[in-house]
């Protein structure tokens, strides 16, 4: 690794001084990497992130080395994410393919960011800065050479993200009425075709750091791909990622108005909120089947995790959602 | 036939050792384990103590609604992808009130908290609702 960084910035040596596990990452590991570098790009201390594969995924996230691309893609066009530096494809050097960069203070942690009574004050400007953040995410419009890898819209729009939902279903030992009715509803409903954009795709409370009332830096680029702009401001939105504060339905952090503020303020465009709406039950639906897939791991990849078998049963969690959304006048009283 | 005290007691209080005892001794670092330990146990015992009828309650209703035969549930999901109660309006009610037994009965096995968090159960009802969505959004229906 120490061979690889100084080749990768041109130093005389590295001497790596610590690497240890960070938490958070369920589906990728993230080691801190301390070095310090004898001349070259990046001459003196550095504190590091390591980002590689974990021994099992889901379907639909990127190779690191890809997702490395994404992540030079958005720094490029200014978005707040920590500085990608050196990718490697080769297994030889950390068992895997990873990516290295910088590493950014701050807390991730949704339940102490949507907790935090002493952060209220802060979080309508967070949701807002969020809100422009994503704008400048979406300015990255196909086609871009260097991003050949993301799959084309066409192929990943709302009617093939329903035919690969019921595709794992199929697959499922047990069916889940609840999604079936759900993309019903999805497939029946869906909105004329987007302008496509690069999603983030898991844009949410959790994947960005705060320092303080400050954001450091948006995390985690694995599912990143074109898009509709629409899901990630529905994925945002969803409930499933509001933690202690359901109340607050941009994130868990604030109303709605003041994400969309910031976004309409960078992006120069008009929220749709029937087309949120849409995407917000597609969030739902998609939540379930990765959180069944996550089970999966356990179940049948080889990857025992108490955390990993607990998840999939949040697929309930989604499926209530998905029917207080699309049956609000539903009676709750007999169930 | 079985000891006392019954598995999910002994379930119940192994947990609450766990919580008020053993949790404060762990190290920092171990506690976010535990707490998925405890969380374990919570599901275990729930869905020990769960009445059996309810679960016989539901598909008798799907059996109402869909017809017996093997694997009702499966037969349940099928029809609704296929949207086969949209054309009666009290076939969809019905599949509907099923759907929302179903789920509220999962969660009250497995994830009590979270029925709680959305107001079920509590004085006051359903909270968090959506407003009405209209029908529908703006695009075109894409199947029949």
């Amino acid at each position: 690794m120490a061979r690889f960084l100084a080749v990768a910035s041109a130093a005389r040596t590295v001497e790596i001084t610590a690497l240890s596990p960070l938490r958070g990452g369920a589906l990728q590991e993230n080691w801190g990497l301390d070095a310090r570098f004898s001349g070259g790009a990046l001459g003196g201390e550095q504190r590091l992130v390591l980002r590689a594969s974990a021994a099992t995924g889901v379907t639909a996230s990127l190779t690191r080395p890809q997702e490395f691309a994404v992540q030079k893609a958005v720094f490029a066009a200014g978005v707040q994410v920590p500085e990608p530096l050196f990718a490697s494809e080769a297994s030889a050097i950390f068992g895997k393919p990873f990516f290295i960069m910088r590493r950014v203070d701050g807390i991730a942690a949704p339940d102490r960011i949507t907790g935090d009574r002493a952060l209220d004050p802060a979080l309508p400007a967070i949701a807002e800065r969020l809100g422009r953040e994503l704008a400048r995410i979406h300015t990255i419009r196909p086609p871009r050479p260097e991003l050949a890898f993301l799959t084309p819209y066409a192929e990943v729009g709302p009617n093939q993200q329903i035919a690969r939902f019921r595709a794992y279903l199929d697959c499922h030992p047990t069916p889940r009425p609840v999604l079936e009715w759900g993309m019903r509803w999805l497939e029946t409903h869906i909105p004329p075709p987007a302008v496509p954009v690069l999603c983030h795709h898991d844009f949410r409370t959790g994947n960005y750091l705060l320092s303080g009332a400050a954001l450091t830096a948006i995390l985690d680029w694995e599912f990143a791909g074109w898009g509709d702009p629409y899901e990630d401001i529905g994925w945002f939105c969803c409930k499933a990622w509001r933690f202690a504060r359901l109340d607050r339905e941009a994130g868990g952090i604030a109303d709605r108005t003041a994400f969309y503020r910031g976004y309409q303020s960078e992006s120069g465009k008009s929220i749709d909120e029937q087309r949120v709406r849409f995407w917000e039950v597609l969030a739902s639906a998609r939540w379930a089947v990765i959180a069944l897939e996550q089970t999966d791991r356990h179940m049948i990849g080889g990857e025992r995790g108490l955390d990993l078998a607990l998840t999939g049963r949040r697929a309930t969690e989604c499926e209530l959602e998905i029917l207080m959304l699309l049956d609000p006048e539903g009676n709750f009283a007999d169930a | 036939m079985r000891d006392l005290p019954s598995g999910s007691a002994l379930l119940a209080l192994a947990r609450d050792v766990l919580i008020s005892e053993l949790m404060p001794l762990l190290p920092e670092e171990c506690r976010p384990d535990a707490l998925l330990v405890a969380k374990c146990m919570a599901i275990a015992q729930q869905e020990a103590e769960a009445p059996a009828e309810e679960g016989r309650a539901i598909l008798r209703k799907i059996e109402l609604l869909c017809g017996q035969g093997v694997d009702v549930l499966r037969r349940f999901a099928h029809d609704l992808r296929v949207g086969t109660f949209e054309s009666s309006e009290p076939r969809d009610r019905a599949a509907r009130a099923i759907l929302r037994r179903l789920t509220v009965a999962k969660l009250r096995q497995s994830n009590p908290e979270f029925l709680a968090a959305n107001g079920f159960d509590q004085p006051g009802g359903v909270v968090g609702r959506a407003k009405p969505c209209p029908s529908p959004v703006s695009g075109k229906r894409s199947t029949p």
